[in-house]
Formats: structure tokens, sequence, C-alpha cells
């Protein structure tokens, strides 16, 4: 009994001595500058976190996005921070497990301001209802419109479903598409795929095309029966929303049946890696990328910059549009809306939050397609996207066509 | 009377930890829990009743979303217990295969189950939301909510409790049960019979054994286990999504029966604990192990170095600990009275 009763006061006393307290709002901050500061954000220091896949599948996606957002930042840090704050970016690997990004996010949470870059639509998903609570902003490394309206999500330009409209576009007036014809959509199962579905059977409906339809899972990498398919039903042109692996079957085979249409990708269709594939001449010949992300080879300001800083930071690295190029973009976002968040005095996570939704043309170089406006948190921040064309020479292997695109179609579609 | 007091010393000490615990660790306990009260499942139907069962996250998720589906509509106590009965109907419904193939070959037959599930949680977007899953509402009791609101700030010893703090107290109450029927299961009439079933069929069917009845028991209670473990996944996870229950997931829980010693629900939980927890905890720690690269500059990082001492944890016990965690504990207490 003496034991028991000796067991409880030791615990009772432990419990009362320490504890891991309560929330830690300060809302004092720094009196000099009198900022209004919360969780992620001191006198001098800035916290951001980035959750992406650094083991899973999109391992080598996630870590030249790593190599894009710490060039940003370095180089955002030697020139003075954001508000005379040093910005500190916190990493955890997700994995591209829910189970471990709720976990990273839950050991993060407490020290970020926000999240600077989240990599899989699942993955956000499952963080979305803990991110509302803590009411702070997310960058999402991806572009569906299904997560909209969504207050806390920042996409680096518009959506899968807009870049098919867009597709649709380009085909009509660059390759003859026309009324009546059939065109084949070749798409992922999830979220990717039948966002872009989406979009292209707006268009189809519109221009009265009939849109030939191939869902394939990220397991199929052989795609002769769906070209045999797709040729089968006569397509004239062939939208693609899956991934490089795929993408490279798709124009191999296509050329060895003597099919030999146009195919248009998503971003995410497209890697630097796909040109030392024996299906490269096939890619040059017909394959195209449509994508809010910018090809290297566009001459704007802002994709130059982060060109000569990429190539000076890793000389032998490969810079892609989808990895290091969007994270600097991403980045570009944050910044932002914490130099925003400064300017009102406000460093809390609703500050930043306001913040961002207070930005109606930002201005990323040309990194992302035209000006980004996050006031209305039930539509893309972009309308404008890039189409460019494979090309051996070109840095990432893609070369843009003419300025950005803005298809007509998009202005009545509603997500 | 020493029992009595470390029970009670446990008691209070389960009690207390989520006045001290980070989120971090109260989420990844949750997720230990859940993985536990499924593991506990799948031991007793491989290690008792012998029956290898790769559908076990199949189950898990009929658990998940069955009460995140139900609980919108009837009262979460309600909902948890129809989950469970769904997982368990799922379990009987598969019985006339399990009752039919037996070994390696139950074991892919069961694997189908799997991916029939994922391809059910993909596109049956009504109950499910497809691929961006379903929110899933708090669980309640008498009107106390296990979620950061009703009451609204609930604050003890100057800690306040939001969802993680009182759904510790619920996995603490679900891990407690499911060891206590567990243990009990395993030591009695029918648990004996589960395990003569494992040894000999033949021989069960002379000693009275009611065979085909007592393997589809085996498989229904399993898919219970599994059912009120997916139920407490939901919940640590807030939100959940067709990608958490996929054959990564059932091959989670066949390591950690291994692990823990196959047939022993101490040992399941145990194993769940190590499976769970060690990946999740590695990467915890991974910034601050020296001699690693910085995401994003080249080398062998932080993520890649979990997974390989994750990997390395697990031949490790595999090699020292032969019949898993339990036939290590049970060494160890023949030893000391020795």
């Amino acid at each position: 009994m003496r034991l028991i009763a000796s067991v409880a006061v030791v615990l009772a006393l432990a419990v009362a001595a320490c504890g891991k307290g309560g929330a830690e709002e300060e809302t004092g901050g720094g009196s000099e500058t009198a900022i209004k500061t919360g969780p992620g954000a001191t006198a001098d220091t800035i916290t951001l976190g980035y959750l992406p896949d650094l083991s899973g599948v999109f391992a080598p996606n996630g870590k030249s996005q790593m190599e894009g957002a710490n060039l940003y930042w370095d180089a955002k840090n030697k020139a003075g921070g954001i508000c005379g704050r040093q910005i500190e970016v916190k990493v955890q690997d997700t994995g591209y497990d829910p189970q471990k990004a709720v976990t990273a996010y839950r050991q993060l949470s407490t020290d970020v301001i926000g999240l600077g870059l989240v990599l899989g639509s699942s993955i956000v998903s499952a963080l979305l209802p803990s991110v509302e609570q803590d009411g702070m902003f997310l960058n999402f490394a991806g572009w569906t419109s299904d997560i909209l309206p969504a207050e806390n999500v920042a996409i680096a330009g518009t959506t899968y479903d807009i870049e098919a409209i867009n597709a649709v576009d380009f085909l009509m007036k660059e390759h003859g598409v026309k009324a009546g014809d059939t065109v084949g959509h070749l798409y992922f199962e999830g979220d990717y795929g039948e966002n872009a579905l989406k979009g292209s059977k707006f268009a189809a409906d519109k221009h009265q095309l009939k849109i030939a339809e191939q869902k394939i899972t990220p397991a199929d990498q052989d795609m002769t029966g769906q070209v045999s398919a797709l040729k089968k039903a006569g397509v004239k042109a062939i939208l693609f929303s899956a991934a490089p692996p795929q993408a490279a079957s798709l124009a191999g085979v296509a050329a060895s049946q003597k099919l030999d249409v146009p195919i248009v990708a998503n971003g995410p269709g497209w890697t630097p890696q796909l040109l030392t594939t024996p299906a490269a001449d096939a890619l040059i010949a017909n394959y195209y990328v449509v994508s809010s992300m910018a090809p290297l080879t566009v001459q704007s300001e802002g994709v130059q910059k982060f060109l000569s800083e990429y190539e000076t930071a890793h000389p032998d690295g490969t810079p892609s549009s989808n990895g290091s190029l969007y994270a600097y973009a991403g980045a570009q976002i944050a910044d932002a809306a914490l130099t925003k968040a400064c300017e009102n005095k406000d460093l809390t996570r609703k500050g930043v939050l306001d913040a961002l939704h207070s930005l109606n043309a930002l201005d990323t170089g040309g990194t992302v397609a035209g000006p980004l406006d996050f006031t209305d948190p039930s539509k893309p921040p972009g309308s404008q996207v890039y189409i460019a064309k494979v090309s051996k020479e070109a840095p990432g292997g893609l070369e843009a066509i003419g300025e950005p695109a803005n298809a007509t179609d998009a202005e009545g579609y509603s997500f | 009377m020493f029992r009595l007091a470390t029970a009670i010393g446990v008691v209070v000490v389960l009690a207390a930890l989520p006045l001290y615990l980070e989120s971090f660790w109260l989420q990844t306990a949750l997720f230990a829990m859940a993985a536990m009260v499924a593991a506990i499942g799948l031991s007793l139907l491989v290690g008792i009743a012998g029956q290898l069962s790769l559908a076990h996250a199949f189950f898990v998720a009929i658990g998940a979303y069955g009460y995140s589906y139900l609980a919108e509509r009837i009262a979460p106590l309600l909902a948890l217990v129809a989950a469970v009965l769904l997982a368990g109907l799922a379990g009987a419904l598969f019985s006339p295969i399990s009752g039919r193939v037996r070994g390696i070959y139950l074991g892919l037959a069961s694997l189908g189950l799997v991916f029939l599930g994922q391809h059910i949680l993909q596109n049956a977007t009504g109950i499910t939301g497809g691929y961006s899953g379903i929110a899933v509402p708090p669980f309640s009791l008498f009107g106390f909510s296990f979620s950061s609101t009703s009451p609204d700030s609930l604050v003890i010893l100057g800690v306040p409790f939001g969802a993680l703090e009182r759904l510790w107290y619920l996995g603490v109450v679900l891990v407690a049960v499911a060891i206590w029927y567990g243990r009990n299961l395993v030591r009695s009439r029918p648990g004996r019979a589960l395990a003569t079933l494992r040894d000999s069929e033949v021989a069960a069917e002379v000693m009275g054994v009611d065979v085909v009845r007592y393997k589809a028991a085996a498989f229904c209670v399993s898919s219970m286990y599994a059912g009120l473990g997916g139920v407490l996944m939901a919940l640590a996870f807030g939100r959940i999504v067709p990608e958490s229950f996929g054959l990564l997931l059932s091959i989670d829980f066949l390591v950690m029966i291994v692990i823990g010693g196959a047939g022993s629900v101490g040992g399941a939980a145990a194993g769940a604990l190590f499976v769970t927890a060690l990946p999740l905890v590695l990467n915890h720690y991974s910034g601050s192990l020296p001699l690693l690269a910085e995401p994003g500059t080249g080398g062998v990082g932080a993520a890649e170095f979990s997974r390989f001492v994750y990997g390395a944890a697990i031949v490790a016990v595999l090699l020292f600990a032969r019949d898993g965690l339990a036939g290590l504990a049970r060494r160890i207490r023949k030893e000391k009275i020795a």
C-alpha cells in the first residue's frame, strides 16, 4: 500500500511541477519594430516548413524541389531576408505517405509560420483539417482544382483542367483539329488525370469534339494497348495526363504504329530525362507540354535569374520546370505574402494569410505564366499557360512556343 | 499486491502522459495505438488460427471509411459499433474462400481484396470521396467531443486539451479492451480450438471442432479488430484518403506480428508500436544526426538514412529475437527467475 501511495505522490508532484505549457501565441514581438508576430516568427527569423517527398516515389522530384527552394532562400537571406529577418527552412520528409505526413506536420506545426511546399494532393487533403485549424498558408505543389475553394492553399498558376482547355485550343488553332474530330485523352486515375479530363471534356463539348478516353494507373508502363485503341478510334491528336514513363511508351509506340499525331501533355508529363530514352526522336517530333510553369527557354527576367543561379550552384544538375523552378516560384509567392504581411506589421499566421489574399497581380518575373491573383480562393490564381515543344538544345528540354496563352473557352468554365 | 501497485502506476502514467507529450508524440502514439488494435486482430488470425491474410488493410479501410460515412448520419458511438460490425461482416463474407484455401494460397487470395478495396475507394466517390478522401467526424460520447470543440477550451493543469490529448484516452481504453479481449480469447476454449486447427485440421475435427465454423469465426473476429483499428486510425488522421490503405499497410501489419511474435497478443501490440513509431521517430531525430546531407544538396539525406536504420532494425530483431519481441521478453523473464 505504501508503494502505491508513494507512486501516486511522486506522480502528482511531477504533474504539478512541470507540464508542456499552453499555446504560445506571442503577440508582443520586438517593441522597436512593433510588428505583431506569432508562431514561426521571431525578432530575427521567420521559419517556413517544407514537406517534400524525399524517400518515396517522387523522391527525385522532391530533391529537385529542395534545390530550387534552397536556391531562392539562400539568395534572399544573403540580401538581408524579409522584414529584417532571416528565413529558416525546416524540412521534413513525407515519403508520399499520408501517415508520415501528418506526424511530420505535427512536428513542424508549432514552429512554422506556414508551409512553403507540400507535395501530393492526397497529402494536402490529409493535412488540410489541421492546417485550417492552425490557420497557416500552404503552398501546394500540385495543380488540381478539386482543392478549391481553399482559403489556406496557394497554387502556383492555373490548374490541370484549364491546361487541358488550353491544350484543346492549341490543337484546334495550330494543328487543324476541327469540329467532329476525335481526340484521345490518356489519363491517370486519381486527382491529376481526372481533373485534366474534366477540362478536356468541357472544351470538347464546346467544339463538338469527341474524346476517346483511356484511363490508366501509374503501374501501367506499356501503352501498346492504349495506342491501338486510340488508333482504332481515329484520333487526330492525343491529350496526355500521366507521368514521364508513360509518355516515353506512348510516343515510342505511336511512332512504331504510324500514329503520327500531336501529343499534348500536362506539366507533370515531362521530365528532361525523357530525352535520354529511345523515344526521344518521337517526342521531338510530336510532343508538346502545356503548363503554368515556364519552360526554361523563356527570356524573362525571373526565369533567366533562376537559370543563372541554378547553374552556379549546381553545375552538373538538371533544372526542371516542375521541380526546382516550381519550388523557386513557390518561394517567390511565399516571399511576396511575407513581405506584404511585414508592410502590414502583422507577421502572425493570419496576417500572412490575409496578405496572401491581398495579392491581386503578383508578377513572378515569368517563372509562372501571367500575373497571379490570390484574392478569390474559389479560383486558381493564374489563368495563363505556356505551351512548349520538346527540343534537344533547350535547357530542361522544352522550348516555349510564343507568349503565354489564355484560351477564351476557359472563361465559361466553372471549377 | 505488487501487481495492483504496478497496474495503478501504469494507469496513472498513461493518464498523465498527455500533460507532457508534444503533439508530435501524441500523434505518433495515436497511429501506434490504431496499429496495435488492428495488429492484435491479425495476430489472432495468423498466429493462433494459422490463416495467412494479406487483406488486413482492406478491413481496416472498411472500419475507417465505415465510421466516417456513418458518423455523419448517426451518433458517433453507434457509428463506431456499426463500422466494427461492418468489418466483421466483410470478414465473414470472405470466409467461403478462407475456408477452402490455406497457407500461401490464402495469402494470395486475400491479396485481391486490397486491390478491390483500392478500386472501390477510388471510384465509389459518393461514399468514399474518391482520391480526395473524406473528413472524419469527431468522436463524441455523452456530449463530450474528442475534438478541440465542445467543451471548447478544456484546460487541465494548465495544458490545453485539444483533439489529440482527448483522443489519447480513447485510444488507451480501446487498446486495453483489445488486449484484454484478445488474451481471454487465446486462453479460452475457442482459442484452444483455433490453435488445434492451426496445428492440424484433422486432429481438430476429430476432437469435435467445427472446422468451417471456427475458420470463419477467426476471420470475422480478426476483421472486427481491423475495423476498430481503422476507426481509431481515421480519428487520428482527421481526414482519410485511399493511399493510406494500400498493400503497404497490409505488409506493415504482417511485419508487426512477425516482429512481435506471431500468436502473442502483447507481442503484436509491441510489434505495432515498433513498426509504426520507429520510422516516425527516426524521421523526427534525423535532423539532429551528424554527417547527413541537407535536403536538396545531394548525398544521403536524413530521410534515406532513417529508411536504412528502419530496415536494419527489422533485420536485427529477426536475427536476435527469432520468436519475436514476445519471445525475447519470455526469455528475459526466465533468465531472471533462473
